[in-house]
């Protein structure tokens, strides 16, 4: 079966809740965002094949992001919200460990890195960078679900982008760190 | 929607014919399966898979699926002659085409085997709804009394027959759209060929704006 449909070629598409919207809209512009950064996760982990254990973290946070996703594409006064699935604490809790982790393996930091270093890194690094700007994306659409007083999913939702934006900075010291390559100070 | 998604084995209990393309299947319904109206599950055979929306109500005892018997389809050729008896593997249930209560009036829309999701919602007691049906004949009408008893609204769309059942309308749903559905916000459930979805969800953009829009494409 094709994958087009048509529906958009004039500028809309439809919410997971139903809405017809412009894409344009800022949840279309924030659930974009977070499949560019699930994008270029698939590209680190093309990077890092023969690490099976690293590739296996990235595609179980490649899975989180398109369970995010549905969040952002579901208005929180919808009743379609009864069929998403929450970000679970455990979710975060998993970041939280593997940043624990790779901290324990690394050098101390006193200064600011260059983004960059081994591909790996550098593309974690891009990553890090597209996750903070789904962060800035989504803080808006948390004022809506307050309204509709649907704010714990949200809110947890902003907890995990935070630790995954961190996670990731780890992760590219961490790829740096296991291709031999040492994270390069920023000299002002 | 908080149905668990898992492997199930069934069996093959019946197969009646509704028209020369379409069949339908009655499958035992595993222990331990759930699921609402309007999801589908993922039946596999000969290493060859395909969702099908399941026809029956979470109530009643059996599986109920409506087939399109395809040219040269691997399932639905396979399911089409399989002996009664025969041991299934689905997977599911699958989806999130169900119906979600809304103080806008409910305009589901359906062409061929598209009009599976809005029989197992029929089935299980929803009545305030209109209901459009678009086939080519009669014959592909399946279910039609199921949804003269329960549809505020049921209108069968025929594009290739002169002999119109009651109440029928003649022409594709999109026509009837635009000539007989007052403007106003709805809430649209469309069920079926690709092309009727875009041409709908276009119609909607155009007609009904604000109307919320829920789509499941069959092929």
């Amino acid at each position: 079966m094709t994958i087009y449909t048509g529906t958009g070629d004039k500028g809309k598409t439809s919410l997971f809740s139903g809405e017809r919207v412009s894409k344009a809209d800022a949840r279309i512009d924030a659930y974009g965002d977070l499949d560019e950064l699930n994008s270029i996760l698939g590209v680190l982990a093309a990077h890092l094949s023969a690490k099976e254990e690293l590739v296996a973290e990235l595609q179980q946070i490649q899975s989180d992001l398109f369970q995010a996703g549905a969040w952002l594409a579901t208005r929180p006064d919808s009743a379609a919200i009864d069929s998403l699935q929450e970000i679970s604490a455990e979710q975060i809790a998993i970041l939280e460990k593997a940043i624990d982790r790779y901290e324990n393996e690394l050098p101390g930091l006193n200064a600011f890195i260059l983004p960059g270093g081994h591909i790996t890194a550098a593309w974690a690094h891009v990553a890090r960078t597209v996750c903070r700007r789904c962060e800035r994306k989504v803080v808006p659409l948390i004022d809506q679900s307050m309204k509709a007083k649907v704010t714990v999913p949200y809110q947890r939702l902003l907890v995990f982008l935070n630790r995954l934006s961190d996670y990731l900075f780890v992760f590219a010291r961490q790829c740096n760190r296991i291709h031999g390559v040492l994270d390069k100070p920023w000299r002002s | 929607m908080k149905t668990h998604v898992s492997t199930y084995a069934a069996v093959l209990l019946k197969r009646q014919w509704l028209s020369n393309k379409s069949f339908g299947i009655i499958i035992s319904t595993p222990s331990g399966f759930e699921f609402e109206p309007g999801q589908r599950i993922r039946l596999s055979c000969g290493g060859h898979e395909r969702d099908y929306s399941i026809v029956s109500a979470p109530k009643e005892s059996d599986l109920n699926l409506c087939i399109r018997n395809v040219t040269g389809g691997k399932v639905s050729g396979f399911l089409s002659t399989a002996e009664i008896g025969t041991s299934l593997s689905i997977h599911g249930p699958h989806g999130y085409f169900t119906y979600k209560p809304s103080p806008r009036p409910a305009v589901f829309v359906a062409t061929g085997t598209g009009i599976a999701p809005f029989c197992s919602m029929a089935r299980s007691g929803l009545t305030d709804f209109t209901l459009l049906h678009g086939v080519r004949l009669p014959e592909d009408l399946y279910y039609a009394t199921q949804f003269q008893q329960s549809a505020r609204t049921y209108v069968p769309c025929l594009t290739e027959s002169n002999k119109l059942p009651a109440n029928a309308f003649k022409g594709k749903v999109t026509e009837y759209l635009e000539k007989h559905l007052p403007p106003a916000v709805y809430d649209f459930y469309l069920s079926g060929r690709r092309e009727m979805i875009r041409d709908v969800t276009l119609l909607i953009d155009e007609r009904f704006s604000d109307s919320l829009v829920y789509t499941e494409m069959f092929y």
